[in-house]
């Protein structure tokens, strides 16, 4: 049976795009047939951060439609096998999706693939509700900072009243990804820490992604961070989908890099 | 556009069921006289449903009545022998529920009721003793404070149909708006910032309240609102309401309840 995440976080800009590619990447190298939809009809990115924007033809308003079947808009990863992308309508907006249109495309996904990942737009309206609307678990991404904390303390809300299985009394397992995440700036209490968000969001942490120039690189170059085996970033994506496959990791890069000496005399890992 | 310009809803409500076993105008009188006055606050204005173990003539039940209302008990349904009393009854514009269904008649005895005689008791009791001592702040009764042989209402069975509290086991999450109509209402989780707690009774909060707390709103002086770690926005009880700022005095993340006292708002240490 499919399960179905939503990539989800209400407040913009905070990597729901670039955890999606490198969640389902992650998923898809651990052997699971993965789709990742983009919701974000209108505003599509995440084909550019895929590295398949030159190969959409069709999409997912297309399939919604009944202009294109299924099978003629997923575009099969060509790095990753097991990795499908249905791009979103950038000529469209989000009133194109319905609730029936959504279900039927996600009835179909679900009797070829094991995980269905839905990259939500920002915001609370429309486009978000029906991204998390028929999600079975929700990884909600999130930058140590406060609007983002309040932001995704809002869209948890709305997963636990708007979403399908809320509406059966059913809970949708809630995710916690901290994104941006910058120790050093952490210690020096510029920036929230991994403790506050979880003392005021209350939801299990999946993953720390340390803040890295490896992740504008990636997205530029079309590829998502996770295959950057050499970056923190990817190494901590990689650590993501560990815990999301139900595997114990020990989290990293939680701590500011201490250089010799200092490193020593502290005691830092 | 219409608007609609009523709702049916259902209700429960206390009320005190007064069984006539044996009328005597003289006696009857005398001895509803000395029940009302030992608990005065309890009994006057309170409903009354008279239960007629004993069949009344229509002089007599109308004679009943009017000694009733003159202790300022307010009869609003009879039921029992009420056969021939009906079209008094009527024009007395009592409603006569013999024929409803009622659940009452057992529940002295039900141990399933238990709690809630108990807490009957309670109400009397502390009604009582707010009787007494006038002006004095209305404590939340803890077994030592309740007087129970004040009005250990022999007889009238108050069986107060207890609204339950709405729990909330989940966190409160920014946005989200919870209300607890005509009731308590206890969040066993966190209240985020942003979001808004609502209760005509008390509110209870195990965690960090960060919101906002209303209790009381519809004018319940008497409400409090509890909290493990105090970081409230805004905390409200029966329309008078302090922000943020006045609430981050020595309480600030420490565990307090907030009440009532002569129109200002006081907030305490819970140890």
């Amino acid at each position: 049976m499919a399960k179905i995440i939503v990539v989800t976080s209400g407040k913009g800009g905070v990597g729901k795009t670039t955890s999606s590619a490198a969640i389902s990447t992650g998923l898809a190298l651990a052997g699971h047939k993965t789709v990742v939809i983009d919701f974000d009809v209108g505003l599509r990115n995440l084909d550019l951060i895929m590295g398949c924007e030159r190969r959409v033809v069709y999409d997912f308003v297309n399939v919604i439609n009944k202009e294109a079947s299924l099978k003629q808009a997923l575009i099969k990863d060509k790095r990753t096998s097991n990795l499908f992308i249905l791009p979103a309508s950038q000529t469209r907006d989000k009133d194109a999706l319905t609730i029936e249109g959504v279900q039927a495309v996600l009835d179909e996904l679900k009797e070829s693939f094991d995980f269905i990942i839905c990259d939500s737009p920002a915001g609370i309206e429309q486009g978000a509700q029906m991204a998390l609307y028929f999600a079975d678990e929700a990884i909600v991404v999130t930058n140590p900072e406060v609007s983002s904390v309040r932001d995704s303390d809002r869209i948890l809300g709305i997963l636990q009243s708007k979403s399908m299985r809320a509406e059966q009394g059913k809970a949708v397992k809630e995710h916690l990804l901290l994104t941006r995440y910058n120790p050093a700036r952490v210690e020096t209490a510029e920036m929230l820490s991994v403790a506050d968000v979880e003392e005021i969001l209350a939801i299990p942490l999946l993953g720390v992604i340390p803040e890295s120039e490896s992740v504008l690189k990636a997205s530029n170059q079309g590829q998502p961070v996770i295959l950057d085996e050499e970056a923190n970033a990817g190494q901590a994506y990689t650590d993501a989908v560990k815990r999301l496959l139900g595997e114990t990791v020990e989290h990293r890069f939680l701590d500011a890099e201490k250089k010799g000496f200092f490193k020593r005399l502290l005691g830092g890992k | 556009m219409t608007e609609t310009c009523f709702r049916m809803k259902g209700t429960t409500l206390t009320s005190i069921v007064l069984e006539i076993i044996d009328f005597d105008p003289d006696v009857f009188e005398s001895q509803l006289e000395a029940k009302v006055a030992s608990a005065p606050q309890f009994f006057t204005r309170s409903s009354l449903i008279i239960h007629l173990q004993k069949t009344l003539s229509a002089t007599e039940f109308e004679l009943l009545i009017a000694l009733c209302r003159r202790l300022q008990l307010q009869p609003m349904a009879v039921k029992g022998d009420v056969a021939e009393l009906r079209p008094v009854i009527n024009d007395l514009g009592l409603a006569d529920i013999s024929q409803s269904k009622t659940s009452d008649s057992d529940i002295n005895t039900s141990t399933a009721d238990a709690a809630n005689q108990a807490e009957a008791r309670q109400t009397g009791a502390k009604q009582a003793e707010v009787g007494k001592n006038t002006g004095n702040h209305n404590k939340t009764p803890s077994a030592s404070q309740v007087n129970y042989s004040a009005p250990e209402v022999e007889a009238t069975p108050v069986v107060p149909v207890l609204k339950p509290a709405k729990v909330i086991m989940r966190p409160v999450r920014s946005g989200q708006q919870v209300y607890a109509e005509g009731s308590d209402l206890v969040v066993t989780a966190s209240v985020s910032e942003g979001a808004e707690l609502l209760a005509d009774g008390n509110i209870h909060v195990y965690g960090t309240l960060r919101g906002r707390a209303l209790a009381g709103v519809k004018g319940n002086n008497n409400a409090r609102v509890f909290c493990q770690s105090l970081d409230a926005e805004l905390v409200s009880i029966a329309g008078q309401f302090i922000m943020h700022d006045t609430v981050k005095g020595e309480c600030w993340k420490k565990p307090a309840q907030i009440y009532l006292e002569e129109d200002t708002l006081r907030i305490e240490a819970l140890v």
